[in-house]
């Protein structure tokens, strides 16, 4: 028994929203930030469902290999999210050391 | 160049020199400013007969033209004999009288002012030059009442002035403008030439060109300023506030009806009331006279009463009265001025008639020639004074008016104080260290006192001289006739008036009398105060505040504090500066693009 | 040459911010100016008729933007009313630049910032194009804004902001008006407004006295705003308390000129009677508001500079009474001279009461009546000269403003048939010369305070005022006495 489109989105949707409310809720940087990456797996889920669900060209095409565009671009996503964390995290320590906390209440520097 | 010119530009001259070249020399400036008013007393006297000039125009804008210009007539060259003959011998007696003053330079720069400015009132030829001329003599009537600024009652007094009449000419300026919408014209010879019919706006433009009158002439209720201006140097008081610029409305009124008509004038309602307002003024100010204790107060109630007369004439349409009236009052009162001006100034600048008396034996001259002014003031039969009150009471009488009544009374009061006056400081002991002392004062004042009293006793008697608007001449047989029923009640009231006195006061050294109402000029400064005080004062706070926190703060401040609140309320609620707020923001905001794009 | 009206200020503007010694330049750069403004004044009054005049050096036009259907031109010449303003713009910027003293640092700001404003105000008054007549006068307000942010006494910021905001908010209103009025005329020069609205007028009644109507309205709300009509005065007498000498008798005198100046060509030139009409009985309130609520205002003041800043707004009401006078009567010839004869001796006079103030202020240190008394003892030449000026402000004879105001009351009067009731106007008159009775109560009290009555403590060691101060008093009070004996001398640039 297979998984339709359909379950794949939802749960897709259902981990973005998580990682949304997380990231809205959550005060601590570094779960926020290990939220946003749920969002982004979320997203890549998303374009891996899509590949997958995507049916093969038929009409004037010389191969009938599957369409592989979503899940190239999942790649780059986990690539460009390594280095996001790698800088991200490096930002927080840098944060952290300057004004001894993560806590998101006590950084509203951007107060107008 | 006409002749007359030279009674603008002497004075004028006169007062530009004094006060921008001469400040540092007071003599010199004193012999400059009298010097130049005997030059224009000479060329009055050659400059009498009828003519007119435009002179130039002032401000000419298509048809309307005001021009600077002057009429010649037998009232105004009369008026400028008057003008030029008491401001000569004020200003001899001042070189005296002042003499030790420390800004005497200012003083005669001011006095030369005074003259240009007046000049200007009586040759005027038009309604604008003579509003222009009227404010000119306010100033110098301010400048000259706060001669001694440094004392606080100068200066409130000379303000005073200044504002009362000031009430007085914004109904001039009214006044003018709606005579002016009415003929279109401000112009005397163009109004005499087309004298307007007489209507209900003519009614109310002649009133109000009569409130200036009340202001400068001082009639009640703005009399009020005229008691107070007796601040001002006594020869000043003299010459300003007792012979020319106080009569200056009896003179406008004059010759505003002279060039409507009498005719016209005498079937306008307001007219009647000009006489009621002179009648009362006149009554009241008798009345505050009796029981002044200040010689100068004295005086300048009589002025006032005497004012009262005149404009009483003028509103009984006969302006002839009013001005043989204020022809023999300007002599005879100047004289009386100029005399008290002696009497302070030999009692060390003692004006309480109860720390005088004994007068007439230290300062017999002076004390003589103050004897008859007085008689001349209460109409003793053959004085001047006799004569044109006569023909006052005759205008009454003519015209069947209460008001004869109201000028016997008068006249009984007037005798009344002006007696209390003479038994009180000039007769009787002396009651006081200064009037001890005192000594005849010098020929330079005695001189004045002198010319005056012959002046005045001989003035009715040259008709020729005697300014009447219309060119009567007044018939001199028929007044004096003791036949005539008039005459026995004007004897009467002097008797009336004489016999208390001399019961009363004759060798008292306390005033037997006391009569509260009279002594406070019947409260009426008090209730001024109070309006004063009330109605601009406090309104003027109200308004100020209303202003500054209804206008300023509610208004404009609740547009400022409405678009800060509602900044602050961004600020707070949504500008948190937490990233999450923005995050949620963002969501929401890509949440509703979706929406709309996708479904909508 | 003409030209040289606007240039000769901008460039000793920018030569002073670079370097060049500031009071020599500004005092020399105002000279100049005014020497050919009153030569371009005796040309124009000369001229045999207005069009032999403009084909001289007198008029100087230079396209500035062209669009499909419209052009905008940077175009200056001279018309009767200009040339009067240009008089007053370059008398009062010389005075201004003598008057006061620049503090120690701040002396490049100082006269660049004056010389700023008479360039806008100059540049406002001669331009003949209505882009650059309002662009002008905008030039003029940010210097203002900057003189009273930075060396105005008290709150001098929130004083600043908010005459700012006061004055952009009109601008506003105003540009919008003049935008709308040029786009239904179908041209920015200001001389063809009338003939582009007369044809819109007649093109389409009912609709276009509409929008006509909402232009007079904006215009005169827009204008009214820069002259601190009431109800939008209380930005102007705190601002001219607070504003260094120079920046007050520039802005006091000659700046807020411009709103009435625009409102006579741009408003009461150009647009028809019959839409004019309509606004007559609210500004005739609210002139007779300016008149005697500030009077009142006034009377109360503890301050000289704040007195003297609220008479200024009161006196504005007397040349609105001009203007509401021909707005009610078009054949009134008498009132357009009269507003701008006003306009002048007010202008001069209350530069003058700003550059004595000042004096009054650096010799006694002080400016509250409580503290000052009897200071005409040790400064006469003081006392004279704010006597000479105050008796002015109130309308003394033989002095500009009575000129001004007796021809103001005689417009009122114009047009009134006496065997009807008195119209708005008329009433308006009437109560307006109340206010020449409230005029004199604050003066004469501020100078019996400030100089009659016993010497105060604190004074007795006080200056008179020096010769320098003196130059700036005696040039105005002269203009003042010579205008206010010889009327004629400016109106015939009118007739």
């Amino acid at each position: 028994m297979y998984a339709s489109l359909n379950e794949y989105l939802i749960i897709s949707g259902l981990l973005f929203c998580i990682g949304f409310a997380g990231v809205i809720l959550r005060k601590n940087i570094i779960v926020i930030f290990m939220c946003l990456e749920l969002m982004l797996a979320a997203a890549s889920l998303t374009l891996v469902a899509f590949t997958r669900f995507k049916p093969f060209q038929q009409e004037g095409a010389t191969t009938t290999l599957p369409d592989y565009d979503g899940q190239m671009l999942v790649f780059f996503i986990i690539t460009v999210a390594a280095a996001e964390v790698a800088v991200g995290l490096a930002i927080i320590v840098a944060l952290y050391r300057s004004r001894q906390t993560i806590h998101t209440d006590d950084l509203d520097a951007l107060k107008g | 160049m006409e002749l007359a010119w030279f009674l603008f530009i002497l004075p004028l001259a006169s007062a530009i020199a004094i006060h921008f070249v001469l400040k540092k020399r007071p003599c010199l400036s004193g012999a400059v400013g009298t010097v130049v008013t005997l030059a224009a007393l000479v060329v009055a006297f050659f400059i009498r007969g009828a003519q007119s000039e435009l002179g130039f125009n002032w401000i000419s804008l298509g048809n309307f033209e005001v021009n600077i210009g002057f009429v010649i007539d037998k009232l105004s060259s009369n008026m400028m004999l008057i003008v030029t003959g008491i401001g000569s011998l004020v200003h001899i007696f001042s070189l005296a009288y002042m003499k030790e003053d420390k800004a005497k330079a200012r003083y005669f720069g001011n006095l030369s002012l005074f003259m240009f400015s007046m000049t200007g009132i009586v040759l005027s030829s038009n309604l604008v030059m003579t509003f222009i001329f009227w404010e000119l003599v306010g100033l110098s009537s301010y400048l000259l009442i706060g001669h001694w600024y440094e004392k606080h009652s100068a200066g409130d007094a000379a303000k005073k002035a200044f504002l009362t009449n000031r009430i007085g000419d914004f109904g001039f300026m009214i006044g003018i403008l709606m005579l002016w919408s009415i003929t279109g014209t401000v112009n005397f010879s163009e109004l005499a030439a087309n004298p307007p019919a007489a209507t209900c706006a003519l009614s109310i433009a002649v009133f109000m060109i009569f409130l200036g009158a009340m202001g400068k002439s001082a009639q009640a209720p703005l009399h009020v300023w005229l008691p107070d201006a007796m601040e001002g140097p006594t020869p000043v008081s003299a010459l300003i506030h007792a012979a020319t610029m106080v009569a200056a409305g009896v003179y406008m009124m004059a010759r505003v009806f002279l060039v409507i008509g009498t005719d016209v004038i005498s079937t306008l309602g307001s007219v009647e009331a000009i006489a009621w307002i002179g009648g009362i003024t006149s009554l009241l100010a008798a009345l505050m006279a009796t029981q002044q204790n200040d010689i100068k107060k004295i005086l300048a109630y009589s002025t006032l009463s005497q004012l009262g007369y005149m404009v009483m004439a003028v509103g009984l349409v006969n302006p002839d009265a009013g001005m043989f009236h204020l022809y023999t009052h300007a002599w005879f009162k100047a004289l009386l001025f100029l005399g008290s001006g002696a009497i302070i100034y030999a009692c060390h600048h003692d004006q309480n008639i109860w720390n005088m008396g004994g007068l007439l034996k230290r300062m017999p001259i002076t004390s003589l020639t103050f004897i008859f002014g007085t008689l001349a003031l209460t109409a003793v039969p053959f004085t001047a004074g006799f004569y044109s009150k006569e023909s006052i009471l005759h205008a009454a009488k003519d015209q069947g008016s209460y008001l004869l009544w109201v000028a016997l009374g008068v006249a009984a009061l007037t005798t009344f104080y002006m007696f209390r006056l003479i038994f009180v400081a000039i007769l009787g002991k002396a009651k006081h260290k200064h009037s001890e002392d005192a000594k005849e004062v010098s020929m330079l004042m005695l001189a004045p006192l002198v010319i005056l009293v012959i002046v005045s006793a001989l003035s009715p008697f040259f008709s020729d001289f005697v300014p009447l608007p219309e060119l009567k001449e007044i018939d001199f047989h028929v007044v004096p006739h003791f036949g005539d029923k008039l005459v026995l009640f004007s004897i009467g009231a002097f008797v009336l008036g004489f016999i208390p006195a001399l019961l009363l006061y004759a060798g008292k050294t306390k005033d037997p009398l006391n009569i509260p109402l009279f002594r406070n000029k019947f409260y009426i400064d008090e209730i001024f105060g109070h309006i004063i005080k009330w109605g601009q004062d406090i309104l003027a706070a109200v308004v100020h505040f209303l202003d500054e926190f209804v206008i300023n703060g509610l208004l404009v401040g609740g547009v400022t504090r409405s678009a800060q609140g509602l900044g602050n309320l961004f600020r707070s609620k949504i500008q948190t500066g937490n990233i999450q707020t923005y995050a949620f923001m963002f969501g929401i905001g890509i949440a509703i693009t979706i929406y709309i794009t996708v479904f909508a | 040459m003409i030209l040289l009206l606007v240039t000769i200020p901008l460039l000793a503007a920018f030569a002073i911010l670079f370097g060049a010694p500031s009071r020599l330049t500004a005092i020399l750069s105002a000279l100049m100016t005014l020497v050919l403004a009153i030569v371009a004044a005796i040309a124009f009054g000369s001229a045999e008729s207005a069009s032999a005049f403009a084909e001289g050096q007198w008029e100087f036009k230079q396209l500035a933007i062209q669009a499909s259907n419209f052009s905008i031109n940077l175009h200056f010449g001279l018309t009767g009313i200009s040339t009067i303003m240009m008089l007053l713009t370059a008398i009062v910027t010389l005075a201004a630049v003598l008057s006061g003293k620049a503090p120690e640092g701040h002396k490049n700001l100082w006269y660049s910032a004056s010389l700023f404003i008479a360039a806008g105000a100059m540049g406002a008054f001669i331009s003949k194009d209505l882009f650059f007549f309002y662009a002008f006068h905008e030039l003029a307000l940010i210097p203002t804004f900057l003189m009273i942010g930075m060396l105005g006494r008290g709150d001098r910021k929130h004083i600043a902001w908010k005459a700012t905001i006061y004055l952009a908010a009109g601008s506003i209103v105003l540009l919008a008006g003049l935008v709308w009025l040029a786009s239904i005329a179908g041209t920015y020069e200001i001389s063809q407004l009338k003939s582009g609205v007369a044809a819109y007028y007649a093109s389409n009644n009912s609709a276009s006295a509409c929008v006509l109507c909402g232009i007079t309205g904006m215009l005169i709300f827009g204008y009214g705003t820069l002259v601190s009509l009431f109800p939008f005065h209380s930005w102007a007498a705190p601002a001219y308390a607070s504003a260094p000498a120079p920046v007050a008798m520039l802005h006091a005198g000659v700046l807020k000129k411009f709103g009435l100046y625009g409102l006579i060509i741009t408003a009461v030139n150009v647009i028809p009677h019959a839409v004019l009409e309509k606004w007559v009985l609210l500004l005739v309130v609210l002139l007779l508001c300016n008149i005697i609520w500030v009077g009142l205002v006034t009377i109360n003041q503890k301050r000289i500079d704040l007195m003297l800043g609220n008479s200024s707004v009161m006196h504005m009401g007397y040349i609105f009474l001009a203007i509401a006078a021909v707005m009610a009567f078009p054949e009134n010839d008498i009132a357009i001279p009269a507003a701008v004869l006003l306009m002048f001796a007010h202008g001069i006079s209350i530069a003058m009461s700003f550059s004595l103030t000042d004096v009054i202020e650096r010799n006694a240190e002080t400016l509250e009546f409580n503290q000052l008394g009897g200071i005409a003892k040790t400064a006469p030449k003081l006392c004279f000269l704010f006597g000479l000026v105050g008796m002015a402000s109130i309308g003394l004879p033989g002095l500009a403003n009575f000129a001004g105001e007796v021809m103001v009351f005689f417009s009122g009067f114009n047009g009134w048939d006496s065997s009807k009731p008195f119209g708005p106007v008329q009433w308006g008159t009437v109560i307006a010369l109340w206010g020449v009775v409230i005029s004199a109560v604050y003066m004469l009290r501020a100078i019996k305070n400030t100089f009659h009555g016993e010497l105060i403590e604190s004074a007795r060691e006080m200056k008179d005022i020096s010769l320098m101060e003196q130059i700036p008093a005696l040039l105005l009070g002269g203009v003042l006495l010579v205008v206010g004996v010889y009327p004629n001398i400016l109106l015939q640039f009118l007739n």
